[in-house]
């Protein structure tokens, strides 16, 4: 167990749902300051894998190890506790609340006034605004509505709370689905800022091109199996492509 | 540089959810205070005050409860229960404290009931609050035998909770303003603020970031509740009789209210200055229309105009103001 190296390892994980294997014996780890680039068609088990990993779900078999220490997790929150944060497909922000009440939603910032806990709004406020200047969004003002902003913008919001908040390791579902080939430009450079910064990062997603570009490593998942795993020099986007579609490495030996 | 002052305040006002029914409020303030002779007296806007009172507490409740995506048409019901509860045991001899804390205790186990119901079976609130109305409706008449309860006596309590004490004006006025007041501090200033507006807002998002929401929909089940259990006990201390009728349809005229006021039914997006605006401009149309010398059943139809205008125009702000 050499944890320093890694961040995170999973061994031998197995998740049935029913009568559905969704994960069949997947090993799965990232490097500490390392892109893992998650791929495989829809159904593979990329969402099952990281929602073991984000204690969403709980594995039938296997283990994790979150910087050399064995953990379980009975709930999201242990996970994010340990640093683990996440950015969800669907973002998990709430478009009728302003920016800054959906970054620090569920950690909110308070003062202990007599009896009460008051909400300190201007201090998040200036971090909210600070943290996303930070990583180079500009937002008119945090107590704007989220509803306002662009797909990207929500999307840096997302990926800006996770940074702040100390994650370790940074998950990435699909981040690129949804936006404009300049937007997704800019995710990808959050990506290799939040790398520089000293954070181990999942990336979900389809799309190999985009992946391809930032990531060090891929791991590619088929029908609940890991099917391959290779680091960037050893292949091509069209070859992880071939390979996702044929669902089997054909030439390459597996990782 | 002034007029961007000014076009900064505007915008800021114009994103409030209360704006489009303050708006209202004026418009039809000075459509009546021309129409009505008697209307701009000290003793019509109590009058005005003390029917918006009551209304305004429930009101405030079920806005608080809409708010994290919920409704509540239970709240006419307990508040006939309450105050039915309140009125047995004040005529029983037992002390109006007791009596009161009963009344409440009541209320908050009827909204727990409400909101346990509506999160562990996954039926929609409408339909579980439609069945507590018209059970607890059902006990109030089964128990009275259909007959009003009177009581006679009076008392501090009593006083406190509702006696006159500046010309019509009561004591529920600031019942009523010390609730929105609450209310408003927790949903600004606190965290479970955050949280009941994130619950109605994005149930999902709100529980993948670790927001209990199933907790905060059954605390405000029960706020709800109570707060209509309250409006119960205050309009007994008025009438000091409670029939069994008391507080049919007023579910509605609450929602109504809320909705007026700028709350949305989808949840995630309201405030109590506009359920307080709302219960407020309810009052006023119902005082208004009698002084102009309308036909009594003309009220319901001149809500019933409001509470489509209101929402349309809601609507639209809302849509200019997210621009």
């Amino acid at each position: 167990m050499s944890g320093d190296d890694f961040l995170v390892r999973m061994e031998g994980i197995s998740k049935r749902f029913g009568t559905v294997q969704a994960l069949k014996d997947v090993d799965f780890d990232v490097k500490r300051q390392e892109v893992m680039g998650l791929v495989g068609d829809n159904g593979a088990g990329k969402s099952t894998l990281i929602k073991i990993l984000t204690g969403v779900h709980k594995p039938d078999e296997g283990k994790i190890y979150f910087e050399g220490r064995e953990v379980s997790f009975n709930s999201p929150k242990e996970a994010r506790d340990l640093g683990i944060e996440t950015v969800y497909q669907d973002l998990a922000l709430i478009p009728l609340m302003s920016i800054t009440r959906n970054f620090f939603l569920g950690r909110e910032l308070v003062r202990k006034v007599g009896p009460l806990n008051l909400m300190e709004h201007r201090r998040m406020d200036e971090i909210a605004a600070g943290a996303l200047r930070e990583i180079g969004v500009k937002v008119r003002s945090p107590d704007e509505p989220v509803a306002i902003l662009s797909g990207g913008e929500r999307q840096s919001v997302a990926i800006g709370r996770a940074m702040h908040f100390g994650a370790k390791l940074l998950i990435l579902d699909e981040p690129t689905a949804a936006l404009s080939i300049k937007e997704s430009q800019k995710v990808l450079d959050f990506v290799l800022e939040a790398k520089e910064r000293g954070l181990s990062i999942i990336f979900i997603t389809h799309n190999i091109y985009h992946v391809y570009s930032v990531a060090d490593r891929f791991t590619i998942l088929e029908h609940g199996r890991k099917v391959a795993e290779f680091a960037k020099g050893e292949v091509s986007p069209e070859e992880i492509i071939e390979i996702i579609r044929s669902g089997h490495a054909a030439r390459k030996g597996e990782g | 540089m002034e007029t961007t002052i000014v076009k900064d305040v505007l915008s800021k006002i114009r994103k409030r959810p209360e704006f489009g029914v303050f708006v209202a409020f004026l418009v039809i303030f000075i459509g009546f205070s021309f129409a009505a002779e008697r209307f701009l007296t000290f003793d019509s806007i109590a009058g005005i005050i003390t029917v918006a009172a009551e209304l305004g507490i429930v009101t405030a409740g079920i806005t608080f409860l809409m708010i994290a995506g919920e409704f509540d048409l239970s709240v006419g019901s307990v508040l006939g229960v309450s105050g039915m509860i309140f009125a047995i045991t004040a005529t029983a001899g037992l002390p109006h404290i007791v009596g009161l804390l009963l009344s409440l205790a009541a209320a908050a186990a009827i909204g727990l009931l409400n909101g346990v119901l509506v999160v562990r079976t996954r039926v929609p609130s409408f339909i579980i609050t439609l069945g507590s109305q018209m059970l607890w409706r059902g006990v109030i008449l089964a128990v009275t035998g259909g007959f009003p309860v009177r009581y006679w006596g009076d008392s501090t309590l009593l006083f406190a909770l509702n006696g006159r004490f500046a010309g019509q004006l009561r004591m529920s006025a600031f019942w009523f303003l010390g609730v929105v007041m609450v209310l408003t501090f927790i949903l600004t200033r606190t965290r479970y603020g955050n949280w009941v507006f994130a619950t109605g807002g994005g149930p999902e998002a709100a529980r993948t970031l670790g927001i209990r929401i199933h907790r905060v929909k059954v605390v405000n089940f029960v706020v709800s509740a109570v707060l209509a259990g309250l409006a119960g006990c205050i309009q007994f201390a008025r009438f000091h009789s409670v029939d069994p009728t008391r507080g049919q349809g007023l579910e509605l005229e609450a929602i109504a209210a809320a909705v007026i006021g700028g709350t949305l039914m989808t949840g995630g997006y309201g405030s109590m200055i506009g359920a307080l605006l709302g219960a407020l401009l309810v009052g006023m149309v119902r005082s208004g229309l009698v002084m102009a010398g309308a036909p009594s059943y003309w009220y319901q139809a001149f809500i019933g105009i409001v509470l489509i205008v209101a929402s349309v125009v809601n609507i639209r702000l809302r849509r200019w103001a997210l621009r």
